[in-house]
């Protein structure tokens, strides 16, 4: 006799959960960042003038040549379409009822992962420029989500 | 805080009034673990009140918890052997700390038990009860208390602890 059935009176499965609770704390750099963006409205850089490269979201320290950085620029809050994608599908598997674009925008040498609203995604292209549309100041908590969307400015949109 | 430390440091009340901002979530980590073959069997078992292991015909081993194939020899196993509920401690450890690591005054009493029956050196971790934690030692004979059998559900649970027994 081998032991190659099951025992159909048998648990088939254990369940269990696992509660994950996270907090999560931005920094000094990341600190500075988004008060700039909860108070002025504002994207902010560091720039290490030994790489001549502009980190954003700001960071601390330049990875290149560990240089700390001091130096904070404006970055300004329009930046092109590096990538993008579109979703069709909510969080919990459910279909979209209008598929949302989550686009990479350049700012400085870096940039921003967020929602882009376009009219017609069909028609949207890499290397097209968005501009940030800020939540209105009393409803900024010093988040990512600050940023309500970015939306397209140049010609081509519709 | 500590300024002893190099860094910046931070307080749950820089971040509770939003002196430092923060962002906070919680997963829920789901999840259902196959039961397999044999340990289907083995918590199947618990419902009966029985601690089933495995015994390989080749290698004359009898396994706890069971497994369908023999680790030594690669073999099928060869049948399920219910196994006593009394056993030996094997080692044991005085648990101040809960799993969620919240102090305890009276020790959990975590401690691995090679139950009656099974090869020698084999066993299964379970905690100990009815005991003085500094009354526990190795090579203690203890036997399970189970649950009423009403209230099984084919879990190790089921055995709500060993306790010590008279020689």
């Amino acid at each position: 006799m081998t032991l190659l059935r099951r025992d159909p009176s048998a648990p088939q499965n254990w369940q269990g959960e696992m509660p994950i609770a996270n907090r999560y704390t931005y920094g000094i750099a990341g600190e500075r960042f988004f008060r700039a963006i909860q108070e002025e409205g504002r994207i902010m850089g560091t720039y290490c003038s030994n790489c001549d490269h502009t980190y954003v979201p700001a960071a601390a320290f330049c990875e290149r040549c560990m240089n700390q950085l001091d130096e904070w620029v404006d970055v300004g809050t329009t930046g092109e379409v590096v990538t993008f994608t579109h979703l069709y599908i909510n969080m919990d598997d459910s279909p979209k009822d209008k598929p949302e674009t989550v686009a990479f925008i350049r700012l400085g040498d870096g940039g921003l992962i967020h929602r882009l609203v376009v009219d017609n995604p069909s028609n949207l292209t890499i290397g097209m420029q968005a501009e940030i549309v800020f939540k209105p100041l009393d409803e900024r908590k010093g988040s990512i989500l600050d940023i309500d969307y970015f939306q397209l400015i140049s010609e081509e949109q519709n | 805080m500590s300024s002893d430390y190099p860094g910046t440091s931070l307080s749950e009340k820089e971040i509770q009034d939003g002196t430092v901002l923060s962002v906070q979530d919680k997963l829920l980590g789901n999840f259902a673990w196959d039961t397999g073959i044999a340990i289907g069997k083995y918590l199947a078992g618990f419902k009966d009140g029985v601690i089933l292991g495995s015994y390989c015909t080749q290698c004359r081993k009898t396994v706890v918890p069971p497994r369908n194939v023999c680790e030594w020899c690669y073999r099928p196993m060869s049948e399920y052997i219910p196994l006593g509920d009394t056993g030996v401690v094997n080692t044991f450890s005085l648990c101040y700390v809960t799993w969620d690591v919240k102090r305890i005054k009276d020790p959990e009493v975590p401690a691995v038990i090679d139950l009656d029956g099974a090869s020698p050196l084999h066993g299964i971790m379970h905690k100990l009860g009815d005991v003085q934690p500094d009354q526990v030692k190795i090579g203690m004979k203890v036997q399970a208390v189970w649950k009423p059998a009403a209230e099984r559900e084919g879990a190790i649970t089921d055995i709500l602890y060993f306790k010590p027994i008279e020689e």
